[in-house]
């Protein structure tokens, strides 16, 4: 069975400088995978580089055996990948309903904000407001929820947990897992890291731009897999 | 109130075309982040193609129309954006700015090479009659270009506000990044917001031609009116924009009203719309103006090559022994090109200490040139002698450079550009023809000095103004080793970083520009003496963009590339006589200017590479050692 997503010696940065050494990445479909690492370790940079938003040096990415190192960030976006980007995935001058409308014209939107109102109903009053001056959980929401109305093959989560009160950030990682359900494979980078174990299938461990561990959750329960890399537990 | 009537009719009408080149610019810049200083050449170049159609080849007025407009307009856009800009995507403003003036400089001067420089006049296209309202006439011309720019305005919101691809221009300016990972190519958007915007710029270009008639220069000022109008919407917004130009335009008609009296301030209705520019990026609240420009990681590493850091010992002695040796090779009647390339060499020197060492964009440096020979020349009639006169008339220029700064301390690179645009046509328009510069001869005489030595022979007076042009130059090539070279230089790369260490940028941006303007304007003097005389149309605001061409072209890290500027400018046609390279000149700097704006130090980036990768390198192998170093620090 191909993976959802293989990536190959991936080799990436910005400008005369590399932050990936050579990453070697596969995510089965319908799995979901953590991609750990401390601060700098090239986390944010991996999923960029798999969405197309930063080109690849050398080495490659197939979606489903297909190989898309080359296409630009849009052409992976319509075949299926979508990336949560760190921060908040909308458009902060935009209105709810246009965001949502970016993805799905015409009669999609009302269906599509349906589903949205029936997944996340502290949006369904929220139709018409700029999505800007919602609150942060909120804007979390409508990114996930734009999302998921386009029913991408791969999410790509990128922290979607900072700056959020803990609550909302149950609400969030269930919809993650409630994506995993509907057989979407995921690759997910969190703070939470105890938390998002109990997600996953699969734990990847990045380091200076090189993975230096791959494994399963269980693995990882005596911790000196983190003190290793990661400083302190987490 | 009624005497003011037919004055705001008028005014509302041509307001109206201003608007439709506004909205243009506004719709391009928000969109990709480039301001286009060519937008109101794009309106020329959509004049004279309707000139050509309608008047020389005898289309119908629809179908030249639709040609100019809707056909060319659009086909200029396209190639905007795909061949000049996404080439350089993700380049600084600086690259931009140089890119769109090549585009300026290279189509302005195409049309005066091609055209000539007579006004071309056009048949009206709309209806001429006239009809009483409130005991005004009104022409249905003019309720026509009104009526033209409300559908304009109200078609652009509805695209905006209704059509998909207005959400998808929408979610370009508010996130390209995002709106690309949402399936939507973003450069796709782009390109159709510069045919829209350019096609704007076209209808009003062509709107105007019957009302202006068509000439090269006329027309590129609707640049200004439509700039000063689209910074009344800060650059972003379309109804900004549209009532800023109806305000303008009503503006500057009533103007005219009051300026019958006042002959020396003719120039004031024209001037208006720079007034408004000027005053608008002047007052407004800080932070009110932000660049759109999306500039990548890559770009901002490749900037980073910073101007020459030494001082430019050997390229100044060199200079000076060429110099010294030349009269020897030169006939007679060469002397006096030999000597005012030699002035050029101080005014791109000049140029080269805002464009190379502090990074910033002045688009009126030949206002300081024309006073730096009109003040010398007043002066001297005045009685004081020839070297006082020029110092003292150079000094006069300070504190006017210093105002024009204010810009700069409060707003960033590009804003600094317009406004510095603004001024140069300003005072083209306004100062020159007033008793503070030509007055109205239109012509100042301009003696040389007569001390010790008679400087009336060319071969003497040579050696003056290289004396006095080697002492610029030292000047400019001391500030770079300074503490005020490595602020600009620290300013340019980061200005947070230089106020986190608690020095204050405002003085040393502003210093800059005064010793920048006073060195052009000395070089002014020399120029102006040379001749005997200086005339306004010598310097006019083109110039001012012609030499920031030139020397993005040369260089404007070092020396080499100021005196390789005035070389190219001044001696080239010397050499070269014939005509046709005289008037395709212009064209070709603008297009090398485009060609090498990325180069990040022009044509002297060929000889001697610096190279941004190299640069990486070396700072990358540095580092293990500064960190042992800070390790070693932290132990001990």
């Amino acid at each position: 069975m191909t993976a959802a997503l293989m990536v190959d010696g991936l080799r990436a940065g910005y400008g005369a400088t590399t932050v990936l050494h050579g990453v070697d990445l596969v995510v089965p479909a319908g799995a979901a995978v953590a991609l750990l690492g401390a601060n700098g370790a090239g986390k944010t940079t991996l999923l960029k580089t798999i969405a197309g938003t930063i080109p690849a040096q050398s080495g490659s990415i197939a979606l489903f055996g297909d190989d898309i190192t080359h296409r630009p960030a849009d052409a992976r976006a319509r075949a299926g990948v979508c990336l949560l980007p760190e921060g908040r995935g909308i458009f902060r001058n935009l209105t709810v309903r246009e965001n949502l409308a970016m993805q799905n014209r015409g009669r999609d939107v009302e269906a599509a904000a349906e589903q949205i109102v029936a997944r996340f109903p502290r949006l369904g009053s929220r139709m018409q407001q700029t999505a800007g001056t919602l609150s942060g959980g909120e804007q979390q929401m409508l990114s996930l929820a734009r999302a998921l109305s386009t029913d991408p093959a791969v999410v790509l989560a990128d922290e979607l947990s900072v700056g959020l009160a803990p609550v909302v950030v149950d609400d969030i990682l269930a919809a993650v897992s409630g994506m995993r359900a509907e057989g979407r494979s995921i690759l997910i980078v969190e703070q939470y890291v105890s938390r998002v174990l109990d997600l996953v299938d699969y734990v990847y461990l990045l380091h200076k731009g090189r993975i230096v561990f791959v494994g399963e959750p269980q693995q990882c329960d005596d911790g000196k897999v983190f003190d290793q890399y990661l400083g302190a537990t987490a | 109130m009624r005497d003011y009537l037919p004055f705001i009719v008028t005014g509302l009408a041509t307001g109206s075309v201003y608007a439709l080149a506004a909205m243009g610019i506004v719709v391009t810049y928000t969109t990709s982040g480039v301001f286009n200083f060519a937008h109101g050449t794009v309106g020329m170049v959509a004049a004279y193609a309707f000139y050509e159609l309608r008047e020389q080849h005898g289309l119908p007025t629809w179908l030249s129309i639709l040609l100019a407009v809707f056909v060319l307009g659009p086909a200029i856009g396209l190639v905007i954006d795909r061949v000049l800009l996404r080439r350089i995507q993700g380049a600084t403003t600086a690259t931009y700015i140089t890119v769109s003036l090549g585009l300026l400089v290279f189509l302005q001067g195409g049309a005066l090479a091609i055209y000539g420089p007579a006004t071309r006049t056009i048949d009206p296209i709309f209806s001429q009659s006239t009809f009483r309202f409130l005991d005004v006439t009104i022409g249905y011309d003019e309720v026509t270009l009104m009526a033209i720019a409300a559908v304009g305005g109200l078609a652009l919101f509805a695209f905006f506000r209704r059509t998909h691809a207005g959400l998808q221009t929408r979610a370009v300016v508010d996130d390209p990044e995002l709106t690309s990972l949402m399936g939507t190519s973003p450069g796709r958007v782009t390109t159709l917001s510069w045919m829209l915007g350019c096609t704007f710029a076209s209808l009003a270009g062509v709107l105007l031609a019957p009302l202006l008639g068509v000439d090269s220069v006329g027309l590129t000022l609707l640049a200004i009116q439509a700039f000063g109008a689209a910074t009344v919407g800060r650059l972003v917004s379309l109804p900004g924009a549209y009532l800023g130009a109806l305000a303008i335009g009503v503006g500057a008609d009533l103007s005219k009203k009051f300026v019958v009296d006042h002959p020396t301030l003719s120039g004031f209705p024209t001037s208006f719309p720079f007034l408004v520019l000027f005053a608008v990026l002047l007052f407004s609240k800080p932070g009110r103006f932000a660049e759109l420009t999306k500039v990548s990681q890559q770009a901002r590493q490749r900037a980073k090559v910073v101007a020459s850091t030494r001082f430019a010992a050997r390229p100044l002695v060199a200079l000076a022994a060429a110099a010294l040796v030349l009269p020897a090779f030169t006939s007679d009647p060469r002397m006096l090109d030999i000597t005012v390339a030699l002035a050029f060499v101080l005014i791109f020197s000049s140029l080269s200490l805002l464009m190379g060492l502090s990074r910033q964009v002045s688009l009126c440096h030949a206002v300081f040139v024309v006073f730096g020979a009109t003040n010398l020349s007043r002066l001297q009639d005045a009685g004081v002698p020839f070297l006082p006169a020029l110092l003292i008339g150079a000094l006069i220029m300070v504190p006017v450079a210093a105002l024009l700064a204010l810009p700069a301390i409060r707003l960033s690179g590009l804003f600094l550009a317009i406004a510095t645009f603004g001024f140069g046509v300003l005072a083209q328009n306004l100062l020159f023809l007033t008793d503070l510069s030509f007055g109205n001869e239109g012509l100042r005489s301009v003696s040389r000095p007569d001390f010790i030595v008679d400087f009336s022979d060319d071969r003497a007076f040579y050696y003056v103004v290289l004396a006095i042009v080697l002492a610029g130059v030292c000047v400019v090539e001391l500030i770079r080793v300074t503490r005020l070279g490595r602020i600009l230089r620290a300013l340019a790369d980061s200005p947070t970083g230089v106020q986190s260490l608690g020095v204050v940028p405002t003085a040393a941006r502003v210093l800059v520009f005064c010793v920048s303007g006073f060195l052009a304007a000395i070089a002014g003097g020399l120029v102006a003496s040379v001749p005997g005389s200086v005339t306004p149309a010598t310097f006019d605001y083109f110039q001012s963009l012609l030499w920031v061409t030139i020397l993005a072209t040369t260089g404007a890290l070092t020396l080499g590339g100021a005196v390789l500027a005035a070389v190219l400018l001044r001696l080239v046609p010397v050499v070269f006589t014939s005509p046709t390279v005289i008037e395709y000149q212009p064209v070709l700097f603008g297009l090398a200017a485009i060609v090498l704006s990325q180069a990040p130090n022009g044509i002297a980036t060929m000889f001697k590479v610096p190279d941004a990768e190299a640069l990486g390198r070396s700072t990358r192998a540095k580092l293990p050692r500064s960190r042992r170093h800070a390790e070693r620090a932290v132990v001990g």
